[in-house]
C-alpha cells in the first residue's frame, strides 16, 4: 500500500522537504511546507480510478554500478545513486540546445541556451556511458530539436554501432516534413521511431502552444516516415483550455494513420522555468481526467478500465493500454480487463523494465512481418480478413492474430512528468527514463528538468 | 520465428492409446483470447501434441503480445 507521506522539494530554495498526500473527496493534493518559504499545495489526482487503487508495487532494482555526485541524497546525488530503484529503460541524450521553434512548454528551455552543439566524440562518450551505467536500453535523441543537426544520421549510426537496437528521435517534425532525403538518411542509419510532438488536429492549437501553424507539417512528417518505414508516436502535450477537447480526434488521427502511427503518448503539461506565483490547479490535468476524456471522446470504445498502471516506472507516473484496430475501423482492447487485483503483489522492477523496454522497441517501431520489412503502406489501409491468410500448417488463427496485432496494434498511454510543485521523490527514485548529463551521469528525467520558481535548475547546467 | 513441419510430427503416437496422432481441430485459449487451430492429436483420448518449435515460436509470440505491459 502506498504511503501518504513522502518527500518533495521547496519550489523556492529546492531544499528537500517533507510532503504528504491530502485527500479532499476524490481529489488528491501534494501538500508540503518549507520552514523558510511557506506551504505549497498542488493537485496531483482528480477522480476515478482512485489514487489509492492506482498502484502496481515493485521490488526494487538497484543499480549494479551506482555513480554518485557525493552531494546529500536524492535528488541531488543522481548518477544513478545506490538508492535508485529502477533500471534505465530509455536514456535521453540531448544532442543540441538549438531549436527551430520557441514553445512555452519546453522541458529543455532552449531559448536561453546558445551553447555549441556537443561534438560527435562527446556524443560517442555518452553512448559508452549509457552502455556502462544503463545497459542496453532504448535511446531517445532529443534536444533542443535534434533535426537541426545535419549529422543526425551519423549520430543514429553511431548509436546503432555502439549496440543500441532501438533509437528514436524526439522532434517537432518540421524538418521531416520538409526534407524527404533527410528522412531516408535517418532510416538508412537505423532510426526506428519518431516521437512526434502532435498537440492537436487544428492549427489554432499549434499556434497557441508552438507559436506556428503546424498541422500540415505534422501530417507530411507522418507521410514521409511512412514512406521510409519509420514508426511514429504522436505525443500531445495536454493543456487545459487549449486542446483537451481534441483528445478523441488525436486518437482517431492515429488510427487513420496506422500502421505508420504506432501509438499516442499523452503528456499532461508540467511547468518548468520562471513562475513568480504558484501554478494554479486549473492549469493542470491529471491522469484519471485524461482517461475520462479518452472514454468520453471515443464514445466509450476506449474505457477507463482498459488502462493499467505501469510495470516499469512508478504507478503514479503513467497509464497505458493496447488496442487492435479492426478492419471495420473500430478499436478493441487487446487485453481482457482482468481487474487490477492481479497487480497487488509486488513484482520485480527489473522484470518490468525489461518488458517495457522490449515492448517499446517493438510497438513504437515500424512493424515487421515474418522478419521482412513491409512495403510502404497508405494511411488508413485495411488488413486483409483473416480468411484470406493461408497457413500451410493449420495455424490460420494464430497467423491472422499475429499479423493483425503486429500491423494494427495502437498503443495509448500517458506519462505525467513532475515539476517542482508536484515532485515526489519516491516517484523520482522509481524512474526509468534517464537523461544523460554532460559528464555522462544518468539523471531521472524529472529531476534533470526540474527548476525552482525563479527558474534555477536543479541539475541542468 | 520458428515453424514446424507437419510431416515430422505426424510420426508421433499416443503412448497411452498406442494410436498414431492425426491432425485435428483444437481450441487454444490464452488470457481470454481463443484461437481455433489444427494440431496433431490422439483421436481416442484427445491428447494434443504442441510441437516444440510452435510452442517456442508463434505461440510464444502470441503469448508475449497478450502479456505485454
Amino acid at each position: 500500500m502506498r504511503k501518504n507521506k513522502t518527500t518533495s522539494l521547496c519550489p523556492v530554495c529546492l531544499k528537500r522537504i517533507d510532503a504528504e498526500y491530502l485527500f479532499e473527496d476524490s481529489t488528491v493534493f501534494l501538500l508540503k511546507t518549507c520552514h523558510t518559504h511557506g506551504t505549497f499545495k498542488t493537485v496531483v489526482w482528480r477522480g476515478e480510478p482512485s489514487f489509492e487503487s492506482w498502484d502496481r508495487p515493485k521490488t526494487p532494482a538497484y543499480p549494479k554500478t551506482p555513480r554518485q555526485t557525493g552531494k546529500e541524497g536524492c535528488p541531488y546525488d543522481c548518477g544513478l545513486c545506490n538508492r535508485h530503484r529502477q533500471k534505465t529503460c530509455t536514456a535521453v541524450i540531448e544532442i543540441t540546445s538549438r531549436c527551430n521553434l520557441n514553445c512555452n512548454t519546453c522541458f529543455a528551455d532552449t531559448e536561453k541556451h546558445t551553447a555549441p552543439d556537443p561534438t560527435l566524440a562527446q556524443i560517442s562518450s555518452w553512448f559508452e556511458s549509457v552502455k556502462r551505467y544503463g545497459g542496453n536500453c532504448n535511446i531517445q535523441l532529443s534536444g533542443g530539436e535534434p533535426t537541426v543537426r545535419n549529422d543526425l544520421p551519423d549520430i543514429v549510426d553511431m548509436g546503432r554501432k555502439a549496440g543500441f537496437e532501438f533509437i528514436q528521435i524526439n522532434t517537432n517534425g518540421i524538418r521531416l516534413a520538409d526534407d524527404k532525403n533527410y528522412v531516408q538518411l535517418l532510416k538508412d542509419a537505423g532510426l526506428a521511431s519518431v516521437f512526434l510532438q502532435f498537440d492537436g488536429i487544428s492549427d489554432d492549437v499549434f499556434l497557441k502552444i508552438r507559436g506556428r501553424k503546424l498541422l500540415s507539417k505534422k501530417l507530411k512528417a507522418i507521410e514521409n516516415c511512412g514512406k521510409n518505414n519509420i514508426g511514429v508516436v504522436l505525443v500531445p502535450t495536454l493543456i487545459p483550455d487549449i486542446n483537451l477537447g481534441q483528445i478523441g480526434d488525436i486518437i482517431r488521427t492515429a488510427k487513420d494513420h496506422s500502421p505508420v502511427v504506432r501509438a499516442v503518448h499523452f503528456q499532461p503539461v508540467s511547468y518548468f522555468g520562471r513562475y513568480t506565483d504558484m501554478v494554479s490547479d486549473d492549469r493542470r490535468i491529471t491522469l484519471p481526467e485524461i482517461m475520462l476524456h479518452i472514454e468520453k471522446q471515443t464514445g466509450g470504445q476506449i474505457k477507463t478500465n482498459h488502462f493499467k498502471p505501469p510495470g516499469c516506472e512508478n504507478a503514479l507516473c503513467s497509464f497505458s493500454a493496447n488496442f487492435i484496430i479492426q478492419t471495420d475501423g473500430t478499436i478493441q482492447p487487446l487485453h481482457q480487463n482482468t481487474g487490477r487485483s492481479c497487480c497487488s503483489a509486488p513484482s520485480p522492477a527489473a522484470e518490468g523494465a525489461e518488458k517495457a523496454k522490449r515492448y517499446v522497441a517493438r510497438q513504437w517501431a515500424f512493424p515487421e512481418i515474418n522478419g521482412e520489412k513491409r512495403v510502404p503502406v497508405s494511411p488508413g489501409m485495411s488488413t486483409p480478413p483473416s480468411a484470406q491468410i493461408n497457413s500451410p500448417n493449420g495455424l490460420t488463427a494464430l497467423d491472422a492474430f499475429l499479423r493483425q496485432t503486429r500491423l494494427h496494434t495502437l498503443s495509448i498511454s500517458a506519462m505525467a512528468f513532475q515539476d517542482v510543485w508536484n515532485i515526489d521523490l519516491e516517484r523520482v527514485r522509481d524512474c526509468c527514463i534517464h537523461t544523460v548529463a554532460p559528464d555522462g551521469r544518468l539523471v531521472p528525467f524529472c529531476a534533470y528538468n526540474c527548476t525552482s520558481a525563479s527558474g534555477k535548475a536543479l541539475h541542468r547546467i | 520465428m520458428k515453424y514446424y513441419d507437419e510431416s515430422e510430427v505426424i510420426a508421433w503416437q499416443c503412448e497411452k492409446c498406442h494410436q498414431p496422432l492425426a491432425m485435428g481441430p483444437v481450441s487454444v485459449e490464452y488470457l481470454g483470447n481463443r484461437f481455433d487451430i489444427r494440431l496433431p492429436k490422439c483421436e481416442k483420448c484427445g491428447l494434443i501434441l504442441v510441437p516444440e518449435d510452435l510452442a517456442l515460436g508463434k505461440m510464444a509470440e502470441v503469448e508475449q503480445i497478450l502479456e505485454d505491459k
